[in-house]
């Protein structure tokens, strides 16, 4: 809660009163349904522990890092996610670039073509995917076509089909937010920058990446908080061991049947997540600050 | 404002028009309604619909049958409904239900379901054995894993007909068998049972009645071992897919030349092309994998008895039964024998005596966890 508003006038008063309470239902919400759990199943993890005589003990977690798969499962996670982070930011830089530099009519159509998978759903992505990726399916027979699949190896039920598959997934919503970061480069800066006789290079390094620097890393904290949680796309692309968290939480969970392990890797996972959040409230605050 | 007062008004013309209709077809007829429910896959609430509904009607006239597809809803509520009738006295206004009784315990505790008798029900007397898995309700319909092979690719005197055999094919043929993960679909999750009873002496009863720790130590790691073996032998070198229905594509696309598969999608893949038509099915003779029957159950509190037992007696009648097969690719409830003899010669390599029910529950998470342990992990994780 923010400070007493100082003693004003009587609708003054008022004003910031009426603000807090349209604000109160998301940030009740928001604490009821997620912050609130969230802390008790964090407690849970160190005080409800099986053999434990009370107090808290970090056995849950020890077991879960003791645990050779659970422990695969984790750095598996990790690698898929940031992996998938830095291809789309090899697919999306230079896309944005270009649709933040050209007026022509096909930069609409790239656009359009981009922005698409945003109207998709998960499940059919993955499915589409899975007819094109396979053996045999529509990748491999368009490389026949050039004699060139002899060395095609499906990705299809492979690690590199989730990064593929995540990378599709996340390419509108990082090309939305870097096409925005770079429209906020004023026009004036470039061209004053070429008189003084940048070259292109230059100006990307000098001028465009700085001033971009936080809508990638924005970009970056939201892309790399949704991959890992990610769960349809890995289930149906990826292989059946290692596992991404989410699958392998699930699973704990629903078909093994052992709960607090579940809670356990949720705990883990979320902590993991936390710490790009906080990267994120960072770089958002900063804007803010620097707005002002 | 124009817009939402003409949609209210064809809206309301509607409503009109279709109570007159009700109430004009309502008075057309004496015959009695029989309230179907069923929470099946579109593949079953369509047949209900289109195939065995209006058989039914026209082999019993004086009954017209209200189907309800409760696949949103669920069964769980027509069945407290169904229930609290009991207690009231009420007409639960429900005759039949495609439910397995048995996944109802409050149902079954508080005596909901009939089960009717030879008398009542005639063609229960053609009831096969093997579908005679509770006292509860009469099975209707079975579905079965079994190996699917495309004859293409494996010669006949190659295809396994025993379990030791597909063994041996596998290890012969590398990369060209593959089941799902046994989390994902029932065709995986048999056919590890499977590998389960091959370890433990081919002895279905070993694994009925009450949970036995002995059984799990004993012969669970000998079974995860077995796959763990055949895993380098799998399709990719053990890259399962996440359920049935990858598996058949896999299949489709001519990747793999054998899996493990359930009968009703098999067949329905077959008759409607999905799948190549050189798509041959074959059961184990040594012992048939694991499969399950579905039933149709009565409350007994039904009020219109006469009319559920008719339509469990349509259901159990040759014509019914042979609907189950060439429409949704399902097993028989009565004997194979009875069918006719051209459905008959077109499953000929399927038809089995038995079909082993899993006991399931307690059995379960152990197992599947020890599949993904020790089987599936032996994926490169940087491959």
């Amino acid at each position: 809660m923010a400070a007493q508003p100082p003693a004003r006038s009587r609708t003054d008063w008022r004003q910031p009163l009426l603000a807090y309470a349209l604000i109160a239902p998301p940030i009740i919400l928001v604490f009821a349904l997620l912050l609130f759990p969230a802390l008790q199943s964090f407690v849970r993890t160190l005080v409800d522990v099986p053999g434990s005589t009370g107090g808290i003990s970090f056995a849950r977690y020890q077991s879960f890092f003791e645990n050779q798969i659970s422990v695969n499962n984790l750095v598996f996670t990790i690698q898929m996610t940031v992996l998938s982070t830095i291809g789309l930011f090899i697919v999306c830089f230079p896309l944005a670039l270009y649709l933040r530099f050209s007026n022509s009519r096909i930069a609409g159509w790239v656009q359009s073509i981009a922005l698409f998978p945003l109207f998709v759903p998960g499940i059919m992505l993955s499915y589409a995917l899975i007819r094109f990726l396979r053996p045999r399916g529509m990748l491999e027979t368009f490389l026949n076509l050039f004699g060139a699949a002899d060395g095609y190896e499906t990705p299809y039920l492979k690690p590199l089909g989730i990064i593929i598959g995540l990378i599709w997934e996340g390419i509108p919503f990082t090309l939305l937010i870097l096409t925005a970061g770079l429209r906020q480069v004023d026009n004036s800066l470039i061209e004053s920058a070429r008189d003084v006789g940048a070259n292109t290079l230059q100006i990307f390094w000098r001028i465009l990446l700085p001033l971009t620097a936080r809508s990638a890393l924005i970009a970056f904290c939201l892309n790399f908080i949704g991959n890992f949680a990610s769960y349809t796309v890995p289930y149906l692309l990826g292989p059946a061991a290692p596992q991404m968290m989410g699958i392998f939480m699930q699973r704990t969970f629903q078909e093994f049947q052992r709960p607090q392990e579940a809670e356990t890797q949720a705990v883990i996972t979320f902590l993991m997540c936390l710490i790009v959040g906080l990267l994120y409230v960072y770089a958002v605050t900063r804007q803010r600050a620097d707005q002002r | 404002m124009r817009l939402s007062k003409t949609s209210l008004r064809i809206a309301l013309l509607g409503i009109a028009l279709l109570l007159v209709l009700g109430m004009s077809s309502a008075a057309a007829q004496d015959r009695t309604i029989v309230n179907v429910y069923s929470a099946g896959d579109t593949n079953i609430t369509d047949w209900y619909q289109n195939q065995i509904i209006p058989a039914f009607e026209a082999a019993y006239p004086e009954y017209q049958v209200q189907f309800t597809n409760s696949r949103a809803a669920g069964d769980e509520p027509i069945i407290e409904r169904a229930i609290a009738a009991l207690t009231t006295g009420d007409d639960p206004l429900v005759e039949v239900m495609d439910v397995d009784p048995r996944n109802f315990p409050a149902a079954v505790e508080a005596g909901l379901w009939y089960m009717p008798t030879v008398e009542e029900v005639p063609n229960l007397a053609n009831l096969s054995a093997a579908a005679q898995v509770t006292d509860l309700s009469p099975s209707y319909r079975g579905s079965q894993v079994l190996i699917a092979y495309n004859s293409e690719l494996v010669a006949p005197e190659d295809v396994p007909t025993t379990f030791n055999e597909l063994i041996l094919w596998i290890q012969n043929n590398p990369g060209q068998f593959i089941y799902c993960r046994p989390d994902r679909g029932g065709s995986g999750a048999n056919f590890v049972r499977r590998a389960l009873y091959h370890v433990s002496g081919n002895d279905p009863a070993l694994w009925q009645g009450e949970f036995n720790q002995q059984l799990v130590d004993t012969y669970y790691p000998l079974a995860l071992d077995l796959l763990a073996y055949l895993d380098p032998f799998m399709y990719d070198e053990g890259a399962y897919p996440a359920g049935n229905n990858p598996v058949l594509e896999l299949f489709a696309s001519g990747e793999v030349s054998m899996i493990s598969a359930w009968s009703d999608q098999a067949i329905q893949g077959i008759n409607r092309g999905f799948l190549p038509e050189t798509t041959q099915l074959v059961q184990f003779t040594d012992l048939p994998m694991p499969g399950g029957y579905t039933q149709l159950s009565i409350p007994r509190n039904a009020g219109n008895l006469p009319g559920a037992l008719a339509f469990v007696n349509f259901m159990l009648s040759v014509e019914g039964q042979t609907s189950v097969v060439s429409e949704i690719g399902g097993f028989p409830a009565i004997e194979w024998g009875l069918l006719p003899a051209e459905v008959q010669e077109r499953f000929n390599d399927v038809i089995t005596e038995s079909v082993p029910l899993w006991t399931g529950g307690d059995y379960n998470p152990a197992l599947t966890e020890g599949w993904y342990n020790t089987v599936a992990t032996d994926i490169d994780p940087n491959s």
